[in-house]
């Protein structure tokens, strides 16, 4: 059940990212709700797929995504590695963690995407990209992090119920 | 033999499972898969793009309205249409009063063959301008193809499958576009950037480049087909030191708001690289 609920939550925030989301705008940045989802989906207690999922999906993404060197796939799985860092260490306050793993994941896969363009040789430089990119991208993911959050949430506690204290 | 219980076997077979995947992805083992698993993506993401321009249509404009701005983009349409065949009347009487009519008689004008094809996507990466329509192989889209619509260049086919293709944006950092300006006569290259913009590079500082001249792609380098619009020179900029100048572009086609593209089938880019002598 965890892995078909995890797999067409993954495919619907693809297809409303690659449509819709990816047309909002803040400069040059833009929102990115598989991220958010796999770092919302990752910090739940239960849940043991995430790294499995992301893998498939990382590789899809990347089939799709112009980006060179599967860097999509290798971002997000940056993501789970984050969230499961930091689940062991905030895992009491978990909108926190939340926030700090959007914001340490972010900059983590912008980082990976610039420094993958760079090889590749695209003119793209370190400052104009923290300028026009990563902190509107930042700052949109936050925006967007509490709503994903609240759904992967809901979607882990229909599936792991809590547990009944004896 | 701690190392070997149930949890590390796990996920030493998890990592085995998608490094196997992932080697098999780069070998192009994976493709036949990829292409099936992507169609239902397609059908999925075309449905749900046109549901969501028409809400958002549906929420932004009033209904009564609808029909004027069918009949006002059919008009633009026209306008459009008519600029560029005033552009090209202008380019052939100039030829032909400096009597290069007879160079000039083997440029016809170009009856180009269109495919229409809906944008159902845009890059996933902030960092790249990429378009995906709903048009692939299967309707005659082909690697390299040009892709405009009514006003203007919009760029070329970068990556197609049965169903659907990706189309690189003239505004991505990487492209680049050899363009000519109407009125001055020069050849320069046009460039997109990080955040979208387009603006002329590697433009001689003797040359004047007047604000609002006409930039028209000059067909050089067999990317594209010559005499297609791209936009109107907005600013130029002259750095001290500098061996040349550069000019910021406004883009004839709104790259944010694109809906609909036109995909030239009949143009064959020609492959120059085996003729740059290598470094």
């Amino acid at each position: 059940m965890s892995h078909v609920v995890c797999a067409l939550a993954l495919l619907i925030f693809t297809v409303l990212q690659l449509t819709v989301f990816s047309r909002i705008n803040l400069i040059a940045g833009s929102p990115d709700l598989v991220l958010l989802f796999i770092a919302a989906w990752s910090l739940q207690e239960h849940v043991k797929n995430a790294w499995l999922w992301t893998g498939v999906f990382g590789l899809i993404i990347s089939v799709i995504s112009a980006m060179p060197f599967y860097a999509p796939l290798i971002g997000y799985l940056g993501v789970v590695l984050i969230s499961k860092l930091l689940q062991r260490r905030v895992w009491r306050v978990p909108i926190l963690a939340m926030f700090i793993v959007t914001l340490l994941g972010t900059f983590f896969q912008q980082a990976v995407y610039i420094i993958v363009l760079q090889v590749s040789g695209s003119p793209i430089s370190w400052l104009e990209s923290l300028d026009s990119v990563v902190v509107p991208s930042v700052l949109l993911n936050l925006i967007f992090a509490l709503p994903i959050f609240a759904v992967a949430s809901e979607l882990a506690s229909r599936i792991y119920p809590l547990e009944v204290e004896a | 033999m701690k190392f070997f219980n149930r949890k590390n076997i796990q996920t030493i077979v998890l990592l085995l499972v998608i490094s196997g995947l992932l080697f098999l992805a780069m070998s192009g083992y994976l493709t036949p898969i990829f292409n099936l698993t992507l169609n239902p993506l397609i059908s999925m993401q075309r449905w749900l793009s046109v549901r969501y321009l028409s809400a958002r249509d549906l929420l932004t404009t009033p209904s009564d309205v609808v029909q004027l701005r069918q009949q006002n983009a059919l008009l633009e349409s026209q306008v459009t249409q008519l600029q560029t065949q005033l552009i090209e009347l202008e380019e052939r009487l100039g030829e032909a009063q400096v009597c290069f009519a007879l160079l000039d008689f083997g440029r016809t004008n170009p009856q180009y063959d269109y495919i229409a094809a809906t944008v159902i996507g845009r890059e996933i990466s902030p960092f790249l301008q990429y378009i995906m329509i709903d048009k692939g192989t299967e309707d005659g889209v082909r690697y390299g193809m040009p892709v405009v619509t009514q006003q203007g260049l919009v760029g070329r086919v970068d990556a197609v499958i049965a169903g659907a293709a990706r189309v690189k944006l003239i505004s991505d950092s990487t492209s680049v576009v050899n363009v000519r300006l109407k009125s001055a006569e020069i050849e320069v290259q046009l460039q997109g950037s990080l955040t979208g913009d387009i603006f002329l590079d590697m433009i001689p500082l003797d040359e004047t480049v007047e604000l609002g001249d006409v930039v028209l792609t000059s067909g050089l380098g067999g990317n594209y087909p010559p005499n297609i619009f791209v936009g109107q020179v907005l600013s130029t900029q002259k750095r001290d030191n500098a061996i040349f100048q550069t000019a910021s572009v406004q883009p004839i086609v709104d790259f944010t708001a694109i809906n609909a593209v036109l995909v030239i089938s009949n143009f064959q880019s020609v492959d120059v690289s085996p003729l740059i002598p290598e470094k």
